[in-house]
């Protein structure tokens, strides 16, 4: 009898749990449920202990990641990584002017229209935390509300672009990195003009796929990828125009259908930031 | 596992300090693009020393701890990580292993139980992105470190589990040694 109680008493502890986890995942669902301050009031609680975590653990990440680079014999190419990541910056920078140059004058009224972020002030931001599974893409950052940061404005990594905040609270914020399954980013091939939409593929954060080009378009494989000025996902916002994201990798003839689909290697090392920066403004 | 406060307060601080951990450091350390995850290896180890209702119970709030730290959906890592506290406390409770190497196998199959049930509910859910059959290496290279990093997560829980703990399958299993050889025929006991 006693064994027939205990056994009731397991399933039912187990029902409960599972139903509540459904009921959370029923109001937590649609990311305006009631429990988003709930999340946030757990982020301000977690984000001092994260932080301090995060500095602890630094040299003993330092420490791995040194060791796993060294034995890719990469150790000594950060330096002319920066200098790079500096030059495609300059690159695509240089070369979206030299597109906006040869436009006509119409098209520079179009630039001025307020839903063109102008002269957007990078606040400097520590990663504290990192999402474990390849599903989820976020990351936690420790500037928040209090510096400046608003939900959707644009995060870039020391190559270009990285993501968006999607949360935002006193002291931390949530960034969802282009990598993201949610994630779709409206981006361009410069000098070209080539555009289409960036969407990740789950799993590996190396090759984003730009999608719904047109079938005409020319594309060299090497050619720079740079945000074109909108974002077409279901959260809607507004990148920068003229961030860089990556360079075309592969051209795949068997995907030229009605649109033409490239893949994309990411300047940034989605997995392996430290710091970034929030354009806020 | 005996309900006193002293083990609830063990627990949490052990599963606090697995999200943190992980979310802190260990996602951020990568062998051939994927990363050990302490997490489902918390809740196992507790499964594993405490049953089926502390290891689903250690799951619920694991996974909800993360998914609040995250931002993710909430309710998504509770959901899977209640049903592999589940699934290995039953397994412990009703096969009862006490091999030396049990952890590495509790190790391994409740990360890849973790990693692609969270798949599957994420699929549920929607995902919008095409899905790279990398995702695969990354579950198989994490099931593997996760299997290599069992031994000492577990034999770490068992060290701060011993005080709560009905039985210690692990020490249940060693050989007793005999204090001092008896007469042949009473050998082992003591007399």
């Amino acid at each position: 009898m006693q064994d027939k109680n205990l056994v009731r008493r397991r399933r039912a502890v187990f029902a409960v749990l599972v139903l509540a986890s459904v009921g959370l995942l029923t109001a937590a669902f649609g990311d305006s449920g009631p429990l988003s301050p709930i999340q946030r009031a757990a982020q301000g609680i977690l984000s001092p202990i994260e932080s301090g975590a995060t500095t602890a653990l630094k040299p003993v990440r330092d420490a791995f990641n040194w060791v796993g680079d060294t034995f890719d014999a990469q150790g000594d190419n950060d330096d002319l990584r920066a200098e790079v990541d500096d030059l495609r910056e300059q690159l695509a920078t240089a070369e979206t002017s030299l597109r906006d140059a040869g436009q006509l004058d119409a098209l520079a009224e179009l630039h001025e229209k307020s839903g063109f972020p102008q002269g957007t002030e990078p606040v400097t931001a520590r990663v504290i935390a990192q999402s474990p599974t390849a599903w989820f893409s976020t990351i936690q950052i420790n500037v928040g509300t209090d510096d400046g940061v608003e939900v959707d404005q644009p995060v870039v990594a020391g190559g270009g672009l990285a993501g968006k905040v999607t949360e935002a609270n006193g002291g931390t914020a949530t960034v969802t990195l282009i990598t993201d399954a949610d994630s779709a980013v409206s981006a361009e091939i410069v000098p070209d003009g080539a555009g289409g939409v960036l969407k990740p593929q789950v799993g590996n954060p190396e090759d984003l796929l730009l999608d719904f080009l047109e079938r005409d378009d020319e594309i060299d494989e090497g050619a720079t990828v740079v945000t074109s000025g909108s974002t077409s996902t279901r959260f809607e916002s507004l990148f920068p125009r003229g961030v860089p994201i990556g360079e075309v990798s592969e051209v795949d003839a068997d995907e030229r259908e009605l649109y033409q689909r490239v893949h994309v290697k990411p300047y940034s090392d989605l997995r392996a930031m430290d710091v970034v920066q929030v354009l806020t403004g | 596992m005996i309900p006193t406060p002293g083990a609830f307060l063990r627990v949490g601080v052990i599963l606090l300090l697995a999200v943190v951990l992980q979310i802190s450091g260990f996602a951020q350390m990568r062998i051939l693009g994927a990363s050990a995850n302490l997490i489902p290896l918390a809740v196992a180890g507790v499964a594993f020393f405490g049953g089926s209702v502390p290891g689903a119970a250690s799951g619920f709030a694991a996974g909800l701890l993360l998914d609040l730290a995250l931002g993710h959906t909430a309710g998504t890592s509770s959901l899977v990580l209640t049903a592999v506290g589940y699934g290995a406390g039953r397994y412990r409770e009703v096969r009862d292993p006490a091999h030396g190497l049990a952890p590495m196998a509790f190790g391994l199959a409740a990360t890849a139980g973790y990693l692609l049930a969270l798949g599957g509910v994420t699929f549920m859910l929607g995902v919008e992105a095409s899905v790279s059959l990398l995702v695969l290496r990354d579950v198989v290279v994490t099931v593997l470190l996760n299997g290599l990093l069992a031994l000492p997560v577990f034999w770490l829980l068992g060290r701060t589990l011993r005080g709560a703990l009905v039985s210690d399958p692990l020490a249940r299993g060693r050989r007793q040694r005999t204090r001092e050889a008896g007469p042949i025929g009473l050998r082992g006991l003591e007399v």
